[in-house]
């Protein structure tokens, strides 16, 4: 990008100017002049985070594939980037380019986390770009969100002018090259945006009209000029077909994910029931391990990484990993690099498995029970049996490995006290594994972490009619996690209650949270994932300014009847099996997985993925 | 195994990155070229790479150089051809010789510093540069190992010839650089920042280094 001297002076002011200059290895450019429709593919985070995120490099490269198109990088500039381009007047501005947004086509974010929307409201304003989609003129640039959050869309309803619901490499397309057509054929924003609605997958917002009774609860959302009454999300049947990049931009900065990246299925198919990408990507597709082997081969080959992770949401439930895995190995020795399975499962995690990633390299060993007691577990479906894990264990300690990171959340449903100790004890076990061969009382030792985080209940799940615990009762809660430890090879850490509510609040809100997103946007809020940015008193301050009460959205127990902010989404899954689900968590009935049996959750009308598979199993 | 030098130009983004990074992105792409390099022999064994001064953050440099070793004999254009394939446009490596000079002999770097006012005056801006570069006690703070320190500029910079073109402020100083004492040339904007009324761009370019005799590191 160019960079003018302007610019030059404040990057010296700044720390990690790297991250405002781009130019990287495999970073696209074109030239403008011979570019149709441009695109500013934002990331509401910074740069290291950014960066690290499969899904845009995936839609970045799509979208670069297409001629008349360019798609560039933006991210949040850092809290000391902003105050120097405010007071410099240096308007938000692409990476590859250096143009300013404010003159492009498109302006897209993407939504991976609720604490991030401030941060998509600064951007907005710091790019020059009127917040509101009324208040945006013809000329202004269309913008647009995907990303799970867009789930349930409302809260950001009045400043994004069209959302994407689902995986974006066929819809994102459908509508640029619409509006492509219509630019050409002078046609006006608003009849756009109408056409635009008419796409599977797309959401306007402002063609929706919702309504609300005296009691605070939405009594309808109506649809206006033609705009499906249900958005149905748009999902990639075949895998093996879908386009995958075969290069990343590599950044000069260490990001937090710094490899090549190989993905080997979306979806899951466990039910877990507090775990919304479990049932937002449904059904589970995999890829086959010549599509992932190629895929990965030619990341490295592009990018020089020496390290590939695959990913997916627990990457050892995929059927063919042995076979990936073999394929692998037969270049990745030669070429030193070194493959490295994150999020694995605990009972997936076998002898021979093992000793195949070791030849690579070591990396941690990391379990997420979830909960701690057996009855807690079967509450929120998550399959894990205690002797499993403690045989996983002890397997992979005579294997060498003498860390674990045991993953846990605090506030479930129905959760006791007991329960809460329950995961100091299940630590306690997995300790007192470590020391079951006596040979290890001399050497360094076993460390285990236990990392709790606070339940945030989530929309398309069993439980997004459960109230989330109360800070006050997270804050019991951990403290009596801390008392139930009686060993420092236990170490215990935790998320912050504050940030857990604060989520809540707009994972499950409506559009009456506009006001008060646009309020602390005015206040100065933005990096609310970020502990030195983040304030709960300040944001306390502006709901209060609002007359909007949190708690509402956070810690009320919603009836199976009421109608739900997002009910005019639609990902699939049958509302129906959302409360089958939820009753059956309440008398601690598991529900199988979806390779064991359908439990008929509806996401079969994709007709694609284990539904079909299993289908065929039945015939 | 066969030890090579490489000398490489850093310019536009690659300015803003720093030593680390360059570390990382150069072995990046080391890897990427299948370039046969030494590894050290032992329980971890590494490639080695080394380079002979860090840059400071924000300085273009002209003529930088880092040392490798290769396993196997390959042609300089052969493999300059192969790296610069697969580096960013910003990092262009121009030359691969056998080192000559170790990177410990090297006692001196030439910067150019290019000033230009915000005002446009630029003759009363180089009148208060030399006033104020003629005077002792030219003092700022400078990171160190242990804290900050303050150091006095005007003897390392009271010999540069203060000159103007095309209405900057040329300056191209001879400073202290290395291991035993360094002399960061960015020091220099920020004595003018606190002392020069009135805002200025700069660009910093390093040239080349030097050692002890000030005999070019080659
Ligand atoms: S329809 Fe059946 S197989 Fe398909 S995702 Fe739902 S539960 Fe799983």
């Amino acid at each position: 990008m160019k960079i003018t001297k302007e610019l030059e002076r404040v990057l010296m002011k700044v720390q990690k100017p790297g991250r405002y200059v781009g130019g990287e290895w495999n970073a696209v450019m074109k030239d403008p002049r011979e570019i149709d429709v441009r695109f500013a593919f934002c990331f509401p985070d910074t740069y290291e985070v950014g960066m690290s995120h499969l899904g845009m490099k995936i839609l970045y490269s799509l979208f670069n594939e297409q001629d008349f198109l360019w798609c560039e990088r933006v991210f949040a500039p850092w809290t000391d980037m902003e105050e120097e381009m405010r007071k410099r007047q240096i308007p938000l501005y692409a990476l590859e380019s250096g143009d300013p947004i404010r003159d492009f086509d498109f302006i897209g974010f993407t939504l991976q986390y609720e604490l991030s929307y401030s941060n998509v409201l600064n951007m907005l304003d710091l790019a020059g770009v009127p917040l509101r989609t009324a208040d945006r003129a013809e000329g202004d640039p269309v913008v647009v969100a995907g990303g799970p959050c867009a789930c349930n869309p409302e809260p950001l309803a009045e400043f994004i002018d069209l959302f994407f619901i689902g995986e974006g490499e066929e819809v994102d397309l459908e509508v640029i090259r619409l509006y492509r057509e219509y630019r050409a054929q002078k046609k006006s924003r608003a009849e756009f945006l109408r056409a635009a609605a008419q796409i599977e997958g797309v959401y306007v917002p402002s063609l929706y009209d919702v309504s609300y009774g005296e009691d605070g609860l939405i009594r309808a959302v109506t649809p206006r000029e033609g705009a499906p009454a249900k958005v149905r999300k748009r999902l990639m049947r075949d895998l093996d077909h879908t386009y995958f990049p075969d290069r990343f931009v590599t950044p000069y900065l260490d990001i937090v994910h710094n490899r090549a990246v190989g993905e080997v299925f979306r979806g899951c198919i466990r039910g877990c029931r507090f775990c919304q990408a479990g049932f937002l990507y449904r059904p589970v597709r995999e890829k086959s391990p010549e599509t992932v082997d190629r895929q990965c081969h030619d990341l490295c080959e592009n990018t020089g990484y020496d390290e590939v992770s695959l990913s997916s949401l627990s990457t050892s439930d995929y059927s063919r990993i042995q076979e990936l895995l073999d394929r692998m190995l037969q270049w990745s020795r030669g070429e030193k690099v070194s493959i490295s399975l994150p999020s694995l499962r605990v009972d997936g995690f076998s002898d021979e498995l093992t000793s195949k990633i070791k030849t690579v390299r070591r990396s941690g060993l990391t379990f997420a029970p979830e909960a701690g007691t057996q009855r807690l577990r079967d509450v929120i479906n998550k399959n894990v049996e205690e002797d499993v894990l403690l045989q996983t264990v002890r397997t992979a300690f005579a294997g060498g490995w003498n860390t674990v990171k045991l993953y846990f959340m605090i506030g479930l449903p129905t959760e006791t006290m007991e329960d809460v100790a329950g995961i100091a004890a299940l630590a306690q076990k997995v300790v007192d594994a470590y020391y079951e061969d006596p040979a290890r009382k001399k050497g360094r030792g076993v460390t285990v972490t236990v990392s709790a985080s606070s339940f945030v209940p989530k929309p398309f799940t069993p439980f997004q009619w459960e109230p989330q615990d109360s800070i006050g009762m997270l804050h019991e809660k951990q403290a009596c996690l801390v008392h139930s430890i009686h060993t420092r090879r236990i170490t215990a850490n935790w998320h912050d209650a504050d940030t857990s509510f604060l989520e809540a609040v707009f994972a499950r809100g409506d559009r009456r949270l506009g006001p008060v997103l646009a309020e602390a946007h005015r206040r100065g809020m933005r990096f609310d994932g970020w502990s030195d940015c983040f304030s709960l008193a300040r944001w306390l301050e502006v709901f209060h300014d609002c007359g909007v009460d949190p708690a509402f959205y956070a810690n009320r127990r919603r009836s199976f009847d009421e109608v739900l902010p997002w009910d005019h989404i639609d990902y699939g899954i049958k509302k129906e099996f959302l409360i089958e689900e939820c009753k059956k968590a309440y008398q601690d009935q598991t529900t199988p997985n979806c390779r064991e049996a359908c439990s008929h959750c509806g996401a079969s009308c994709f007709q694609g993925g284990i539904c079909v598979e299993a289908r065929s199993h039945l015939v | 195994m066969k030890p090579v030098r490489i000398w490489f130009e850093k310019k536009g983004a690659a300015r803003f990155i720093s030593h680390l990074d360059l570390n990382r992105c150069i072995s990046r792409a080391i890897h990427q070229a299948k370039i046969p390099l030494w590894y050290t022999q032992g329980f971890n064994p590494h490639a080695f790479l080394t380079f002979a001064l860090p840059l400071p953050l924000g300085v273009r440099g002209e003529r930088e150089s880092f040392d490798i070793r290769l396993e196997e004999d390959l042609p300089e254009e052969e493999l300059l051809r192969r790296l610069n394939a697969v580096l960013p446009e910003d990092i262009r490596l121009f030359s691969a010789k056998p080192p000559v000079k170790k990177p410990g002999e090297i006692a001196w770097a030439r910067y150019r510093i290019e000033l230009e006012p915000e005002n446009g005056d630029c003759a009363a801006f180089c009148g208060g540069l030399r006033a104020l570069l003629g005077s002792e006690g030219v003092w700022v703070e400078k990171r160190t190992k242990s804290g900050t320190a303050r150091i006095d500029l005007h003897p390392y910079f009271r010999d540069t010839e203060i000159r103007e073109e095309g209405g900057k402020a040329v300056l191209e100083p001879l400073l202290p650089a290395g291991s035993r004492e360094n002399i960061n040339p960015l020091l220099l904007l920020q004595a003018l920042e606190q002392r020069i009324p009135g805002g200025f761009y700069a660009s910093v370019s390093r040239q080349g280094l030097f050692d002890a005799e000030k005999k070019e590191f080659a």
